[in-house]
């Protein structure tokens, strides 16, 4: 509801989450994020799509953890000190996105995210809801729902 | 004013739902009694709808008053006797109250149903039952009115004259929210259901205009009229309602006055009907009997309405209302009691968190342990506690079978009695809703494709009347539910040509189907037996949905089913889902959790014994495991564990290089900068590599012997650990797809471990072996049951004499089984007998003649009825009593004495074989006295030619012929029979001969006899285990005369001494 009335009131300015897969620069909508952990003690599933990464305790609720990069079709994400865990809320779910870096939170005004291009840098394009420029860089706005659509 | 107060009308709707959620029964029950009214029920009825009514009057929810009030009018004239509750009635009536229920549950939406079709349906009942005259008085309408203030309400004319009939006083009582309901911290509520309680309730009204608008002073009362009738003197009602005198008027014939006079008075108020009340308008909130205001055309005075014709068009649609009354509930009614409770071990809860804190301070190592135990139990109070609030009665759901079975059963033309017990078993709430469509399939299969139609099951000898049985109970930690019918049954063998034609199995299969395998088929997906799909069960979607649903409750069905006898579904559901008790095993580095509903035992094989007890049949491992071949599987493989090791510091995937497991894995060593996961992954690997270690091919093999439904394998793990209870977390929705996994669970170390789904772990690995190998196991089986039993199986009736005593007696001789009292059993003359259908029964144990346990001592007894020597006589024994159709192999030596003719092996159980012709003749010698004896005078013995395969029926029928004077000549097959006839030629005057027989069965060798004119005169009486009518009409064909049951004793003798003085 009161996102509904940010949205509304303020014009429509997303504050992007941004992070990095590889090399390329991601965002998502801060509303969807639950929080941003170091949790890495995941638990393996055998037989899982290759994406998961394994499942994780979050405060008593399993959480899926997902390696975004091989989601994505890019590189898998190398575990370092630097990776982080992305918990998205999604249809009363919890989903954790396994990402590189993290960078900063950026405000976008939505009338400037312009459509994705049909394929970016070898991505699927449907995985984006538009492409962000800022002065220095191109964000990739990802379409949660479409990434974490199970086929 | 609708709607204002939420708080109100949401404790209207959880009352009335309340009041609804016994109805039906009652409404059932009334209807099952017809003429002969139990007022109490009717009573019950009347005041639910009559509540509901009332409260729904001061909520503004006009279409719930009617039509409640409609529904009150009908049970009062049910009660006054004046109307009789043909199933017609009962049917608008319980269709009215469904109508009545969608609205209340939907009650934002209430005023816009449209009830019309039930106001009718009702009208037309209470018209019905009136005099010619008094019809009229249904749809008028008086206007009241009292001093100063005319038409103040709108009554129907019916409800008053009817409450004037039956003796009481309309009173007109002025209630004042202001000062009689709020000062005095009652709610309208309290009110109306005490006004309820000590009369009735014709009328109310809200005097919403007496409140002014801002700009008046603020009003000192806020009218509430009240019209009600009641036997009550005046001024008890004063004091009872606690208002002043001047208050209650008693209305008078001159208050009232018809609605149709109204135009010619003066209107003193605006009035405003309130269809739709309109909120902001505060005009006259008035709440009459919408719908008989505006026409009298509801009520065409010369024509009757048939209601029979809305029933029909409606019986469908009636259907599938109930199919879809499931909606879940989201509040729930909780006793103080258990909340008291609850708050006591918050409290202590918190207690020891503070315990456990300064232990925590102080660093004190004994109160930190005393902290400790004390949460430890706190919790597990706790969490009993708070799962008993979770627990609801099954009745629930149980309390909608009645109306489900009545109305499918008028629908289909069929009778059937619903037979309920169990119905305080509780389950926890979500169980309880899930569990209701697969039970209402059930049900309905059974009412649909069960129970025959009356015709049908007359001519097939049974009661026309259809018994269907619901049955829950607990046994074992689960609640187990039954519905047994006794409807045709399921025929194996169709199920099987259907499967087969549905291409769902191959012919190699079906032949290795059991009878009980056979009947699972129907668990099949994409299996439909119905031959004609029905609007009632048969939509295409059966059982299958059925058992997949109680899959996913971790429960089990099973089907046992006779041809023509019946069915029985047995339901195994766990008692609550989110904690279950559960086996930790781990594989590698990864615990796995085995919910302990699954597994059946544990099994350590030490590494000597791996090479002898671990077989390969196919490409399968199995394990012997008392006698059986196990399936094995093992986890590490199905999970692919083993072949792929997943380097933990990179989540990559390797190939496992297991054997070489003493190397070091070289692509370790060189990640030196990733510092912090390298300690972890350290220890990690390390503890791999030490257990991969451990798990030589010469160690131990831990298996856990598992079981999901009838299919039970062996699950090869590496290590057993403990066993917990463990809460239930879904997985997400991208590992939905992993077919091995129930759930996951969290760890005492905070980390998540998966719970193992039994059953899908056994589809992934396609046990393809598994039929191979039941073949294997039945091959034995069948060897085994061959060595055991040469001849036919017999229907014995097992039941025990104490506790670990087994008996049996053969079926056949069985008349009837009865449960009686022990207090009801009469000691005369030394003799114990219980009146018994207007005579006496004689009473006899075991212990009487035979060196056995006396009976023990209970209340309760079964007694086996058996016919002898023309009487009956009652054999005492010790439940549980059993059928089983079993091959005697009798040992006539060991166990043999007075009254028990031999022993044999049942289950596994040494089963004492009663004779209970040598057991009542050894108390009772005078009732057979002069009986046998008759033909020994006789020149010569007649001499018997008897033909049976099974030494155990050879000798017990050569037996009873000695015994009566005959000769026997014994042959153990047709062949021998015929053999023995031609060089006895001359002797023999009677054959008996067995059907089933090797070499030569009986039915060849009475065609070779009749064929042969030595001997065609011979009469020749069959015996069997059991006679169709095929057999018959086939030994009738070959010459066979007669038909005995084998061991019936007494009917064989009889038949031979008919058959030979012919």
């Amino acid at each position: 509801m009161q996102g509904n009335i940010v949205e509304g009131e303020k014009k429509k300015v997303l504050e992007l989450a941004t992070f990095f897969i590889g090399d390329a620069l991601c965002g998502i909508d801060i509303l969807n994020i639950q929080e941003i952990n170091r949790n890495m003690e995941s638990t393996w599933v055998p037989q899982a799509p290759d994406y998961v990464i394994g499942v994780l305790n979050l405060r008593g609720r399993i959480v899926t953890v997902v390696d975004l990069g091989k989601k994505l079709g890019l590189s898998p994400i190398q575990k370092n000190k630097d990776c982080r865990n992305i918990i998205i809320d999604s249809k009363d779910e919890h989903i954790g996105f396994m990402v590189d870096r993290i960078s900063d939170v950026m405000l976008a005004e939505s009338d400037k995210i312009e459509p994705a291009p049909a394929n970016i840098g070898g991505l699927q394009g449907s995985f984006f809801k538009g492409v962000f420029k800022t002065e220095t860089s191109l964000i990739g706005v990802l379409d949660i729902e479409e990434v974490l659509k199970d086929k | 004013m609708i709607f204002e107060d939420d708080e109100t009308l949401q404790m209207y709707i959880e009352e009335s739902l309340d009041h609804l959620s016994n109805i039906e029964n009652d409404l059932l029950l009334i209807e099952e009694a017809g003429a002969d009214i139990n007022e109490e029920l009717v009573n019950n009825v009347f005041r639910a709808a009559h509540s509901i009514k009332g409260g729904a009057g001061f909520m503004g929810l006009s279409n719930i008053k009617e039509l409640s009030h409609k529904i009150e009018n009908v049970l009062g004239l049910v009660r006054s006797r004046e109307i009789v509750p043909t199933p017609e009635t009962i049917n608008t009536l319980l269709r009215a109250f469904d109508t009545l229920k969608d609205m209340i549950q939907d009650i934002e939406h209430s005023n816009e149903m449209d009830t019309s079709e039930h106001i009718v349906a009702l009208i037309g009942l209470t018209a019905a039952s009136l005099p010619d005259d008094e019809k009229e008085s249904l749809s008028g309408t008086l206007n009241i009115s009292i001093k100063g203030k005319k038409n103040l309400l709108k009554a129907p004319q019916f409800d008053i004259d009817h409450a004037k009939k039956e003796g009481m006083t309309i009173y007109l009582v002025e209630y004042d929210l202001i000062h009689d309901i709020h000062r005095k911290k009652k709610t309208p509520l309290d009110v109306i259901s005490s006004l309820i309680n000590s009369g009735k309730m014709i009328q109310s009204k809200i005097d919403i205009e007496a409140v002014g608008t801002l700009n008046q002073d603020i009003p000192s009362r806020i009218p509430f009229y009240i019209l009600f009738a009641s036997v009550i003197e005046r001024e008890i009602v004063i004091a009872l309602f606690d208002v002043e005198e001047k208050y209650v008027h008693i209305v008078t014939p001159e208050m009232c006055s018809p609605e149709g006079e109204e135009a010619f008075q003066e209107n003193t108020f605006i009035e405003k009907p309130l269809e739709m009340p309109d909120i902001s308008e505060p005009a006259f909130a008035e709440l009459p009997p919408v719908s008989l205001n505006d026409s009298n055309g509801y009520l065409p005075k010369t024509a009757p309405i048939s209601i029979p014709d809305i029933i029909k068009e409606d019986s469908k649609e009636a259907l599938t209302a109930i199919s879809k009354q499931t909606a879940t509930q989201t509040s729930l009614r909780v006793s103080v009691d258990l909340l008291d409770d609850l708050m006591t071990l918050a409290g202590e809860l918190v207690l020891s968190r503070n315990q456990l804190l300064q232990g925590i301070t102080l660093r004190d190592k004994r109160t930190l342990e005393i902290a400790g135990q004390r949460i430890d139990m706190v919790t597990s109070e706790l969490q009993e506690a708070i799962m008993k609030t979770r627990m609801q009665s099954i009745s629930n759901v149980f309390n909608k079978f009645p109306r489900v079975v009545r109305d499918l059963a008028r629908d289909l033309g069929k009778e059937i009695s619903l037979f309920i017990e169990g119905k305080d078993v509780e389950l926890d709430k979500t169980i309880i809703e899930a569990i209701n469509d697969p039970l209402t399939h059930l049900i309905r299969n059974a009412v649909d494709h069960g129970i025959e139609s009356p015709s049908v099951r007359h001519n097939l000898g049974k009661d026309p009347t259809g018994i269907i049985k619901l049955k829950a109970f607990h046994e074992a930690g689960q609640v187990n539910i039954e519905i047994t019918d006794d409807g045709k049954g399921i025929d194996g063998n169709q199920l099987v040509t259907s499967a087969l034609k549905k291409n769902l199995i191959t012919d190699q299969e079906a032949n290795l189907l059991s009878e009980k395998e056979k009947i699972a088929l129907i668990f099949l997906p994409g299996f439909s037996t119905a031959n004609q799909v029905t609007d009632i069960s048969g939509r295409g979607v059966g059982m299958d949905v059925v058992k997949t649903n109680l899959d996913k409750l971790g429960g089990i069905v099973d089907i046992e089913s006779a041809v023509n006898k019946g069915t029985v579904i047995r339901i195994k559901l766990p008692l609550t889902l989110a904690i279950i008790p559960s086996q930790i095993i781990s594989v590698g580095n990864e615990r796995y959790a085995i919910p302990q509903v699954n597994l059946n035992e544990l099994l350590r094989i030490p590494a000597i014994q791996v090479k002898k007890r671990i077989e390969k049949v196919g490409n399968a491992e199995v394990v012997r495991l008392r006698g059986n071949l196990l399936p094995l599987l093992n986890l590490s493989k199905v999970l692919e564990i083993e072949k792929i090791y997943i380097d933990p510091s990179n989540k990559e995937e390797a190939p496992d290089r297991r054997e070489n497991i003493a190397d070091r894995r070289s692509q370790y060593s060189p990640s030196t900068d990733e510092h912090e996961s390298d300690t972890l992954n350290e220890k990690e690997f390390i503890q791999r590599k030490t257990a991969e270690r451990r798990k030589n091919i010469n160690s131990a093999i831990n298996i856990a012997v598992v079981s999901a439904g009838p299919f039970k394998y062996g699950l090869i793990v590496n290590h057993l650990r403990d066993s917990e209870e463990i809460v239930v977390k879904p997985l997400g929705r991208h590992l939905k797809g992993c077919q091995g996994y129930a759930g996951a669970t969290i760890m005492g170390d905070g980390k998540v471990a998966l719970i193992l789904d039994v059953a899908g772990l056994a589809q992934m690995a396609k046990l393809a072996s598994s039929e191979k190998l039941d073949s294997v196991n039945k091959a034995q089986e069948d060897s085994d049951q061959a060595k055991q039993d040469k001849g036919d199986k017999t229907a014995l009736l097992i039941f025990r004499n104490g506790e670990d005593e087994q008996c049996a007696v053969p079926l056949a001789m069985v008349e009837r089984i009865e449960r009686i009292k022990v207090a009801n059993i009469e000691n005369l003359g030394g003799k114990k007998v219980i009146q018994y259908r207007g005579g006496s029964l004689p009473l006899f144990s075991l212990d009487q003649v035979a060196d056995v346990k006396p009976l023990p001592e209970s209340s309760q007894l079964e007694v086996i009825v058996f016919t002898l020597a023309g009487r009956e006589v009652g054999l005492m024994v010790t439940p549980p009593v059993d059928a089983m159709d079993v091959a005697v192999n009798l040992d006539k030596s060991t166990l043999k004495q007075t009254g028990i003719m031999g022993s044999t092996i049942i289950g596994n159980h040494t089963t004492l074989m009663i004779d209970m012709y040598e057991l009542v003749r050894s108390i009772n010698p005078e009732w057979f006295e002069g009986k046998p004896n008759i033909l020994k005078p006789s020149a010569g013995k007649p001499m018997v030619l008897f033909a049976e395969d099974s030494d155990f029926f050879r000798n017990q029928v050569k037996g009873f012929l000695e015994d009566d004077g005959y000769g026997v000549i014994e042959a153990e097959d047709g062949q021998v029979a015929w053999n023995l006839l031609e060089q006895n030629a001359d002797s023999v005057d009677i054959i008996v001969t067995d059907l089933e027989m090797p070499n030569m069965d009986g039915f060849e060798l009475a065609a070779k006899v009749k064929a042969d004119h030595r001997f065609a005169h011979l009469k020749i009486i069959a015996l069997t285990s059991l006679a169709d009518d095929d057999d018959i009409n086939k030994g009738a064909r070959v010459g066979i005369v007669d038909y005995q049951i084998k061991l019936d004793r007494e009917k064989l003798i009889e038949a031979v001494k008919i058959h030979l003085g012919k």
